[in-house]
Formats: C-alpha cells, structure tokens, sequence
C-alpha cells in the first residue's frame, strides 16, 4: 500500500486504501473511527485507463454471457435505467442478507429492478460461484466474494467496480472513504489496484463471555489464578486457559469453561489462526501484506516455524479442556452450545451477539477482543464484500452496481442494522455515530449487534486485525490446514507433523493453482 | 431424441402391415425399437467418458471457459503416489464393508423374522422399507439432528445411558460409525425385500421335509435355507455394493469427510478435488479409477446372474 | 418355517426382535414429521421434548417466504419428464433387446449395465464440461437430461426383464392372426407388463426426486430442487430446525406413498430383475 495524499480526483476517481473509490472527493472520518481512516490519493487518466483496460481484458475473457435479461432505459434518472430487469444475488446465508432479503422492496420502488436472492452456506456458496464463472453463464451477476475462497481464486472474473463508479450514466458511490481502510483492502481488493467488492459485512471474532458467571466468581477466581479473570485489555491466552479451566474444575454452573469451533471445517482454520498470529507465528512472510491485499506468489510457508509449533501446541491443549463438543461443531454449532449454556466463554463470530441476545442467556454476555499472546492480540476478520459477475452481460453489470452500491450505502447499513430477521454489523463508519445507534453500545440494547462495537472496533485496528492469506491457491491450503488441525484434534499427530504436514500441502496446492492458472 | 427410424414405425399405428420382403437391409423391428433410447445413452455415456479420459491427461484451465493443456501422465502418477487419496480409498473399502455388510447381516436377519410371522407381514413390511425411499441428502440431515450434542434425540439417549457422552459427529471413531449407520438406517431396508422375496419363493416341501426330519431351526436355516436363497442374497450384495460406490449425499451432508478425514472416502475426495480446488484434471484421474472399480464390480454381477441362469 | 420344538424363545423373541427393529426404522422418520409440528422453543430443548403443542408455524413460513413453490415446480418438472422420457424410451429399448437376438448381445446389455453403475462422481465432472458447452446449465432441461444417465439404462434393463418374462408365444399367436409387430408388442405385451412400467416410473421418479449430487452441481437460480433447498436451510446462524424437519417431511412423504403403492413389484425392479417378488 502505498502512501498516497488524500486529495480530490479530477477524474473522480481516486486511488488509495479507502479513497479508491472516491468520486464527490473523500471527507474525513471523525470522532474515534479516524483512527482507522486510511490515506486517499489520486490517479491519473492513463493509469486509470490502463486499468480498465486491463479490467475489459478480464471480461472479454469471461466469453459469451448467459441470456441476457437486462432491460436499458437510456433516457431514465441514474437510478431508474434498468427498470424491469431481474437480477439474481448469490450470497452466504448469514445474517445481512436475511436482513436484505426482508428489506427488497425499497430497492424495487428506487430502482424498478427485482433481485433474486439465492442462499446458501459457505462451502457451497464457494463451489456454485467458481460453477458460474467456469460456466461463463454469468447467472448471478451480483456475487458475495468471499475474500479468500472467492475474490482471490477468481478475482479475474469479477469486474472492477472502479469503472461504474466512474461511469456518468451510473450513479456514483456515497463516499468512499466510509468504509473501514482495512476492510475496504480485505474485502475488496486482490492484488493490484482494482475495486471488486465493497465491504458487506464485517464479521470479526472476538470473546464471549458470560458475565453473569465472571461476576460470580470474580473474587474466588481472583484468589485462585491469582489475576482478574474479566477480559480486559492485558489478559492472555494462557489466563484464558487457566479461567477455563477453572471452571470446568471449579464450578458447577456450567459443565465447561470454553468451546471451540473445532470441526474439520473451515471454522477450525479460522480459530486456529487467532492463536498462530498471537503467538508470533505466520502463514507468511510478510502476513498482514498477504492478508490485506493478497499476493499472487507467496512464497514458502512459514508453518513450520517454533512460534507456528507453539501456536499448534496451545491450541491442542486449550481444546483438550474446552466442551468436548468442539471437535463437532463449527461456528453455529459452537454458538447454539455457548446459548445452551454448555460453556463460560467462547471465541466466536461478533454477529452472532444477534442470536445470543435473542436467546436463554441474553443480557448475560459480555463482548471482549480476544485474548493476547506473546506476540500481540489477533483477531479473525471474516468481512466480506458483494461484487459483480464480470461474465454477466454489461447491461446487467450495470443494472447489478445499482444494487451493490444501494446495499452496501450508510441508509441501508443503518436498516439492516435494525432488521428484525437479522442483520449484520455496517461495514460504514458513519452509522456507528447515528445517535441511536450510540446509544444501543450499552445494554440494554434494540440493536445487540452493536454491544459488540466497542469490542471489533478494537479488533479492526490495524495491528489487531488477523487477516489469513489472500492467495489464488487458499481454497486447498484452508482445506489442508483445517484437515491436519483436525487430525492433531484426533490424537493422531503432534503439532510439529501437523504444522509440517500442512506446510507440505500448502505447498502442493500452491505449485498447482499456479500450474493450473498457466494452463 | 435422434432421427432414428423407430419413432416413425410407433407413428405409423396398428394398420402399417409387415411388408419385410420390400424393406432394404437395416435394422430388424428390435433394432428398430432399441435406436433411439441407445442413441441417447450412448450420447450420455460415450461422449462423457472420452471427455474424462481427455481431462485426465490435461491441465484443466476454468476461468474464461474450460481450456485443456497436455499434460501427459502428471495427473496418474500423482494418483498412484498420492499417499492421501490412497487412505480415501483404504476408507471406502472399510466404509463398504462395513455398511454393505451390516446391511446383509440385518437385513437377511430381518428378512427371517419378518418370514415367521404372517398376520401384520405387509403391513410391518411396508413401515421397515420407507427409509429407502428417501432423499439421502434428508438422512444426513437428519442424522445431524439426531446426533447434534446440543439437542439431538440419539445424543441424549447415548448420553443419558452413559454409552457415549463425547459429540457423536465430532470423534474419528464416532462419527465413521455414525454414517455408517446413518447408511444402515436407509439401506438394510432393501437387502430386507429382496431376501424376503427370496424366501417366499422356497419350495414348501423342501422346508416341510427337513421339519420332519427334526433338524432344528438353526441347522435347517444353514444348511437348506441359506443354500436355496444364496442366489438372491448374491444379487442383494452386488446391487446394493454398486449402489454404495455411487452416493455419497449422506457424508457430504454430516460430516464432508472430518473429524481427521476418518470419513473422507474417495467419492468425497473427488468432488472435493472437482469442485472445491477446481483441479479438474486430477479429479477426472480419481473418477476414472473409481469407474474402474465399478466396473469390474458390474462385471461380477453380470456373471453371477449368467451363472445362476438369472440373466434375462 | 415353524420352529418344530415351537420354543417360547421363538414366541417371544420374534415379536420383541421385530418391535426392536420396527423402532429402530420408525422411530427418526417419527421424530422428523413430529420436530416439524414442534415450536421452535422445543426443537431444540434439552432434554429432548416428547409433548408439546402442535404448531403449523414451520409450514407457514416455508409456504410463504421461502418460494418453496418454485422448488416444488423445479422438482416435479426435472423428475417427471426425465421419468417419462426413460420410461417410454425404455419400454420400447426393452421390449427389443428382450425379443432380439444378435451377436454382441451381451456386450450392449453390459454397457447399459455399467452405464447405470457409473460412480455420480465421476459422471458430475464430465457432463459439467459438456453441459457447459451446450448451455445447460443452471437449465431444467440440463437436470432432465442428467437425470437420464441413470434412469434411461436403469429403465431399458428392468424394461427388458419384464419383458423377457412374458413368455413370447402369446405375441406370436396375434402375428399369426395378422397383426404387425408394432400391434402385437403395443397390444399384447405392453398391456400384461403395465406394473413393470408402473414400477419403473416409479423409481425412475424416487431416484430423480431424491437427487442432490448433480442439481447441487448442475443447477441454477432457475431450477434449483427441493432437496437444494433443505440443504440451504443450513445456515451460517443457525440450523431452522423446524423448517428444515418441514421441508423434509415435504420431500419424503410423497416418495414413500408412490414406493409403497408399487410394493408388490419393487423386488424385480430394484434387482434389475434379477429377483422376482411375491
């Protein structure tokens, strides 16, 4: 990323980490999101041309599109060009979008546009969408591009949004530089300076804990540990598997201290990793770079590094003591046990603060970043972006902006926020400071989601965030990573053939995205 | 459909009369008849299978459409070296025994009882055989739900009963035997009609006559029962074997191959390779192989039934 | 097969065996039916909760939000006319390679054999290519025609094991009363193999109704199937047990009712005729 000074286009187009998309020129994000607002810059006409030329390359590429369903009303507003046309919205099933779902009939009335929306869970979602793009259907033109399983695989075939933000015919984005820096890089960028997502959601692990029972037992803990078991800014993972297991021993309030999320499963690699940043280790060289913008040749991995091994090793033990569930469960499963009451305290997705206040421990949970190692405090991000089928004919391309820059706006943000049937946390800073949503940081909260904020606003800075590789091969070294953690679970290999073990996978897989991509 | 003749002799009716003398040499009436429906198979079967053969031997490219570069033999020496798809084989033949062999066990057992009673047969017959009518993918559903540690009905039987407390789906051991079972659950059912037809079809005497002789029920059912059924139960095992190498909706919906992969068989592995890492042509490679294992079981089948003089 | 000694073990351990395995097979689909009837508070109690108030909720809202009647359509579409299609192309196939006798007689009834057998695997990864080369896919049309690798040869074998049991002097005796071919296979033998064309739509329908490999691969936003969505019930906040009991249900209960009409012939077809039953 490089330091580019925030400052208008005459294009409208500016170029830099939020300012990248910047058309009516970026304003400064107050109040104590600045912190987080990156540095927004310019571009030229030739380099922007080249870029979009590189963009209709990728297009062109993506060959004859599917039937081609867009309806153009050149004469019409901005807004209201493609009335009639019917679009189709692939997404995870998570939270925001059940909110969207329930929230399509403004869209209609604003646009005169019906979006389907298909549903499904991740793995699938990931599989359906690398169909589409192999099928060159061009099906469903607006994609939710999982950073890693989506946007970095098949980051050629999504069109780079740059160009309809920039096209006079469109209407332009309601400033850029609301987006948080780092999830504007995560989500939607792949390497170069193209746009191909906006950020959508933002889920973030962090600590959940039950404050009921930390209150309880605060003092005996004290007295016993010998430190204050209640999350605070300077406690470990060590004290986090010492209060574990202290109420398992301990207590009877529940039957465990801690879950995890630990099924051969995409969750366990996410859980994992918190502990492999916070304890020095790396997928990586250069890991925060891999993670934020990606890279297409990453190098060797650093898996079997000592802090890796020790990483490895903790995280054995802290699931030998958490609910046994954990090897079963992925994150709803971890989450429906933490309601159940089977635990204390769970490292989970923040969006699932929803579901919890919504449940048979509501009000009794308290919101914390995760613990720290010895290295620092890393905690997952998981925030995705939505971005446009570049195989998709251009009209629906077009009509498909329409519907990315409404979903992704601080209006809508706000609603979804607010939704009844779900809802995730607004990846736009500026909705944080609405004043009602201000106050619902503090229970008792109409919007729980929110109680978290001040937790993932710890985790997005810059030097907590973990982000995980962004590399074209993540879909087999994920699968890798997650199947020899899963078999160190078992008790069929110690961390160090784990670590190594998965070292030899990434590997592989990565010598043949790259022979793959050549072919 | 193709332009074959077929069609045009069902449109022409009953009144076309035979005239075989003036029809030039070309296909009979049978021939006729098979044209078309072995027109579209072999369109769906021929083409398909030069394709994967094709792809087996290629660098598949997705982006922008398939694109196929030579990659000579890359893909089978990796198959035949490939020390994890090695164990997914190991896993479906264990997986196969084991489901395929409980299946046979409980459902001839099943198949004996159910041959003792006669009040309440086809009705109790009808309730055992509705598990095999259901979409797999529901029965890996809800096994989920049976054996979610949280909230399932199973996982508090065992819990409750101290047979196991761990998570059903979470433990290496636990969960293979839980989507074997799952498997079990679905397909005994079928071993269970087949072998009963089997049984219905005994001559009387036979049974009659050993009675007399006061063999008792276990000797009587080694040594003239299990005899006289054995062509059945042979066809039961070979269909139901070909049978559990194609599916593979159960695991995908429980546990996709974890804990440890102790459930990932070479069908999970494939779709995997396929269709989460795209890599085509080694998945092509893993699917050859696993046609060639149905094959050869297709082939067994085939004889037996010649043998047993069962071929139509 | 009566016991001769008539034991009470015999007595006694029939019955009890027999309610043992009847619970064993019963009592999931049970629990599924019951958990779609259940509040959504009780569906996951713990402990486990036998009574509670029936509710119609999970239907409610899978009827009215979920266009389930899409689903629906896709599902009866995508099944029924590749059933169809099989059936009647596999009548005629069957009737001719029954009647026919030619050099290589087995080799063709071997492929048809093993194109049936073929691992669906391994069959996704090639029709995808090839579908995509013919614009079927995320088509109805596309699951029609996928469906057909299995039900066209499943439907020409047990077509022509039926067939094969109609002894053939019946049709020879109205060709010697001077009827056509085509009049005595439409006339005479069709009409006596009517529950094997019966039997054979019937699994031709269970086999396409059932499937999820290939439409979780082959569909799209257009034709996905029933069994897609209760898979898509799966999500990432949580699992809606109540709907995905539901929809289950939905999915299950017209299979077992058209399974069980055929019952009688089910053996001949299942076996590929190999087995005939009662």
């Amino acid at each position: 990323m490089r330091p580019i000074r925030n400052q208008p286009s005459t294009l409208g187009l500016a170029s830099g980490t939020a300012g990248m998309l910047a058309r009516k020129g970026s304003s400064q994000v107050s109040g104590e999101e600045s912190q987080m607002s990156g540095e927004g810059g310019a571009l030229t006409r030739r380099e922007m041309l080249g870029m979009l030329g590189a963009g209709g390359a990728a297009l062109a590429l993506g060959g004859c599109g599917g039937s081609g369903g867009a309806r153009v009303d050149e004469s019409a507003p901005e807004w209201r060009r493609y009335a009639g046309t019917t679009l189709n919205f692939i997404s995870e099933n998570t939270a925001p979008t059940a909110a969207i779902v329930a929230n399509l009939a403004p869209f209609k009335q604003l646009t005169g546009i019906d979006v389907r929306v298909v549903q499904l869970e991740l793995a699938a979602l990931v599989q359906k969408v690398a169909l589409d793009f192999a099928g060159g259907e061009g099906a469903y033109q607006v994609i939710y591009a999982d950073p890693y399983q989506i946007l970095a695989p098949y980051a050629d075939a999504l069109a780079d949004l740059r160009q309809f933000a920039d096209d006079d015919k469109l209407p332009g984005l309601e400033d850029p530089n609301d987006f948080f820096p780092t999830q504007m890089d995560a989500a939607g960028r792949f390497v170069d300076e193209r746009v191909l997502a906006l950020p959508y959601d933002a889920p973030t692990m962090i600590w959940m804990y039950r404050t009921d029972l930390f209150d309880k037992h605060a003092e005996r803990m004290e007295q016993d540990l010998g430190f204050d078991p209640r999350p605070s800014a300077d406690s470990t993972w060590e004290q986090f598997y010492a209060t574990s297991k202290w109420f398992r021993d301990e207590s009877d309030d529940v039957p465990f201290g801690h879950g995890n999320m630990a099924k051969q499963h995409d969750s366990l690699m996410n859980d994992f990793s918190n502990l492999l940043w916070a304890y020095g280790g790396d997928y990586f060289e250069d890991g925060q770079k891999v993670g934020r913008i990606g890279v297409t040749e990453p190098g060797e991995p650093l898996l079997d590094s000592p802090e890796a091994l020790e990483a490895a090793d903790v995280y054995r033990r802290l699931v030998e003591i958490g609910n046994p569930g954990s090897v079963g469960w992925d994150w709803t499963g971890l989450a429906e046990g933490f309601m159940a009451g089977g635990m204390a305290m769970a490292p989970l997705w923040h969006e699932f603060a929803a579901s919890i206040e919504d449940s048979d421990i509501k009000g009794k949970v308290g919101y914390a970043p995760l613990p720290k190692g010895p290295k620092r405090r890393a905690c997952m991000y998981g925030g995705c972006g939505i971005g446009i089928n570049g195989t998709a004919p251009k009209a629906e391309q077009e009509a498909a902006w329409l519907f990315v820059n409404w979903a992704t706006s601080p209006d809508i943000q706000l609603s979804n926020l607010k939704s009844e049937t779900g809802g995730g946390t607004p990846t736009r800073a500026s909705v944080y400071r609405v004043p009602e949503v201000k106050r619902a940081r503090q229970p008792p909260s109409d919007l729980p989601n929110v109680l978290t904020t001040n937790a993932v606003f710890e985790a997005w800075l810059p030097e907590n965030i973990g982000l995980r590789p962004k590399i074209a091969a993540w879909n087999e070294c994920d699968t890798t990573m997650f199947t020899q953690l899963s078999k160190m679970l078992a008790g069929q290999q110690d961390p160090e053939r784990t670590m190594r073990e998965a070292k030899r996978g990434f590997v592989r897989a990565i010598d043949t995205a790259a022979s793959l991509a050549r072919a | 459909m193709g332009a074959v003749a077929a069609p045009k002799t069902a449109t022409a009716g009953p009144r076309d009369a035979p005239a075989p003398k003036r029809r030039r040499r070309g296909l009979s009436f049978e021939g006729r008849l098979m044209a078309p429906a072995l027109t579209v198979l072999a369109l769906l079967s021929i083409f398909p299978f030069l394709y994967i053969v094709a792809l087996s031997f290629s660098r598949v490219g997705l982006l922008g459409g398939i694109s196929l570069e030579w990659a000579a033999f890359d893909n089978w020496t990796r198959l035949f070296s490939d020390g994890a798809v090695g164990a997914s084989w190991l896993r479906s033949v264990v997986y196969f025994v084991a489901t395929v062999g409980l299946e046979m066990f409980l459902g001839v057992g099943i198949a004996l009882l159910l041959h003792e009673i006669v009040r309440g047969r086809n009705v109790l017959l009808s309730a055992l055989l509705m598990p095999m009518f259901m979409a797999p993918v529901i029965v890996g559903l809800l096994g989920r739900f049976l054996t979610d540690s949280t909230y399932g009905l199973y996982a508090w039987v065992l819990r409750e009963t101290g047979i196991y407390t761990g998570e059903i789906l979470g433990g290496t051991t636990a969960a293979f035997v839980a989507v074997t079972l799952m498997d079990v659950w679905q397909w005994t059912p079928l071993i269970t009609l087949i072998v009963l037809a089997g049984l219905a079809s005994m001559p009387k005497s036979v049974i009659e006559a050993s009675s007399i002789d006061g063999a008792n029920y276990w000797s009587r059912l080694r040594h003239i029962v299990l005899p006289l059924i054995s062509g059945v139960l042979i066809v039961a095992l070979l269909i139901r074997s070909m049978d559990a190498i194609r599916y593979f909706d159960i695991i995908t919906n429980t546990t996709n191959g974890g804990p440890a992969d102790a459930t990932k068989t070479i069908p999970i592995r494939l779709y995997e390779t396929g269709f989460r890492f795209f890599d085509l042509g080694y998945a092509a490679a893993i699917g050859l192989s696993m046609l060639a294992v149905s094959i050869i079981l297709a082939n067994v089948f085939m004889n037996q039934l010649k043998r047993r003089g069962l071929a139509k | 097969m009566s016991d001769a000694r008539g034991g009470v073990g015999k007595r006694i351990g029939v019955p009890v065996l027999l309610a043992a395995v009847t619970l064993w097979t019963v009592v999931p689909l049970l629990w599924m039916v019951m958990s779609s009837f259940k509040p959504s508070g009780d569906l996951t109690a713990d402990p486990p909760k036998v009574g509670f108030t029936p509710t119609l909720e999970h239907y409610d809202t899978l009827l009215s939000g979920n266009n389930i009647g899409g689903y629906v359509t896709n599902s009866v579409i995508a099944a029924g006319v590749s059933t169809v299609i099989a059936v009647a192309l596999g009548c005629l196939a069957g009737y001719g390679l029954a009647r026919s006798r030619f050099r290589g007689k087995d080799h063709v009834a071997f492929w048809i054999i093993s194109t049936r057998m073929a691992p669906i695997a391994a069959v996704v990864l090639p029709l995808f290519v090839i579908f995509r080369a013919t614009d079927l896919l995320g088509t109805t049309l596309g699951l029609i025609v996928a469906y057909l690798t299995f039900n066209l040869p499943f439907a020409i074998w047990i077509m022509n094991a039926f067939f094969a049991d109609l002894p053939p002097a019946l049709e020879e005796a109205a060709l010697v009363d001077g009827a056509t071919r085509w009049q005595a296979f439409r006339r005479i033998a069709l009409p006596l193999v009517l529950p094997g064309v019966a039997t054979t739509a019937v699994l031709c329908l269970v086999f396409s109704w059932n499937d999820y490999a290939f439409a979780s691969t082959f569909s799209g936003p257009d034709s996905q199937t029933l069994p897609i969505a209760a898979s898509q019930l799966v999500t990432q906040t949580e699992i809606d047990w109540g709907q995905l009991t539901a929809i289950g249900t939905i999915v299950v209960a017209p299979m077992i009712v058209v399974g069980l009409i055929v019952r009688r012939w089910l053996v001949t077809g299942l076996t590929l005729g190999a087995v005939t039953g009662e």
